[in-house]
């Protein structure tokens, strides 16, 4: 038994990539798997968009409207004003789109595409650019890079204060996808590890490796739990810290 | 919702710091070890970078506490 290439198979990326000709189509475990879940919630959300009179698609409709209140109440609505209200759009999808693709992880033969630094550093770009974009917005190319100098600064600082300040904002947007893949990757990481404990037990010793089942299976469950409150964390974080910068952006002192 | 003097974002802000230092000293080491691969002066492109990255995230450190600070300060103020 290869420990390392279990964990590599149930961990990293997969690539079963489809060769046309000289093109190399990239099809890999996890894009599979964003592209599965992208397909399930647009279906999901254009009939809960189309509406019904059924009860059910009423109440699809009621949970639809409690999301959306509680992302423009709880995340844009505090931390980038009134301002923020056009881009609610782009956080209602970023959090949605990272508590299915963190729970699509979940389940038995999928993948958790956002263990994937590729998957969390796109995510990051959008919200990189979704900063620049309201930066520019609201302040206009001038007043936007006026925002990267605090007041109070003395004239001679300035040079050294503006690029630090503009590493800074770069470094936050990459720290966004570093803790989501990080706290995903090694979620699945610790799962794995307590079942492959008694395997590893139970080659040493077969009566040790049953010993070695229940706590093990304890562990698991309360893991898998845990990772059920990070996947939805994960998500909440991911969604308000954009906000927050983008707030910040905005709304500069 | 709050814990003690800080509020949601403030712990936001202070939970993110740590990784924010981490990312700035291996920003500055990765680029002083490319710029050594590149011109063969090993090591003292690594060396200044890991000084930078350093000072970048100790003035992120600072730049946090400052703004904590004013915070507190405006709070204090709203409320009298």
């Amino acid at each position: 038994m290869d420990i390392a290439e279990i964990i590599s198979h149930h961990i990293l990326d997969n690539d079963w990539g489809i060769s046309l000709g000289s093109v190399r189509l990239p099809v890999t475990t996890h894009s599979v798997t964003i592209f599965v879940v992208s397909a399930l919630l647009l279906t999901v959300l254009f009939f809960i968009a189309r509406g019904g009179a059924s009860r059910c698609s009423r109440l699809l409709t009621t949970l639809a409207e409690e999301y959306v209140t509680f992302i423009r109440d709880s995340m844009i609505l505090p931390n980038m004003g009134p301002e923020g209200r056009p881009m609610l759009p782009y956080f209602c999808t970023l959090f949605l789109f990272i508590l299915s693709v963190n729970l699509a992880g979940m389940l038995p033969e999928m993948k958790t595409a956002t263990s994937n630094i590729s998957v969390t550093a796109a995510l990051a770009l959008c919200s990189g650019i979704l900063i620049l974009y309201s930066g520019l917005k609201f302040h206009g190319v001038i007043g936007f890079l006026k925002g990267f100098v605090p007041s109070g600064t003395p004239v001679w600082l300035v040079p050294l204060i503006f690029p630090l300040e503009i590493i800074s904002t770069i470094i936050k947007v990459c720290v966004l996808a570093i803790r989501l893949f990080a706290n995903m990757l090694s979620g699945h990481m610790v799962l794995l590890c307590l079942l492959l404990i008694i395997f590893i037990v139970g080659k040493m010793n077969v009566f040790a490796g049953v010993g070695a089942l229940i706590p093990a299976m304890v562990l698991e469950i309360f893991m898998t739990f845990l990772e059920l409150l990070v996947a939805f964390l994960q998500a909440y974080v991911f969604t308000l810290l954009t906000a927050i910068f983008a707030g910040s952006v905005i709304h500069t002192h | 919702m709050g814990f003690g003097d800080f509020n949601k974002k403030d712990h936001f802000a202070i939970s993110s710091l740590g990784m924010e230092i981490a990312v700035s000293e291996i920003l500055g080491v990765a680029l002083g070890y490319w710029l050594d691969k590149k011109y063969g002066t090993s090591p003292c492109c690594l060396l200044v970078g890991a000084v930078l990255g350093f000072m970048l995230s100790f003035y992120q450190v600072l730049r946090a506490v400052k703004n904590l600070d004013r915070q507190a300060k405006e709070q204090k103020n709203g409320h009298r």
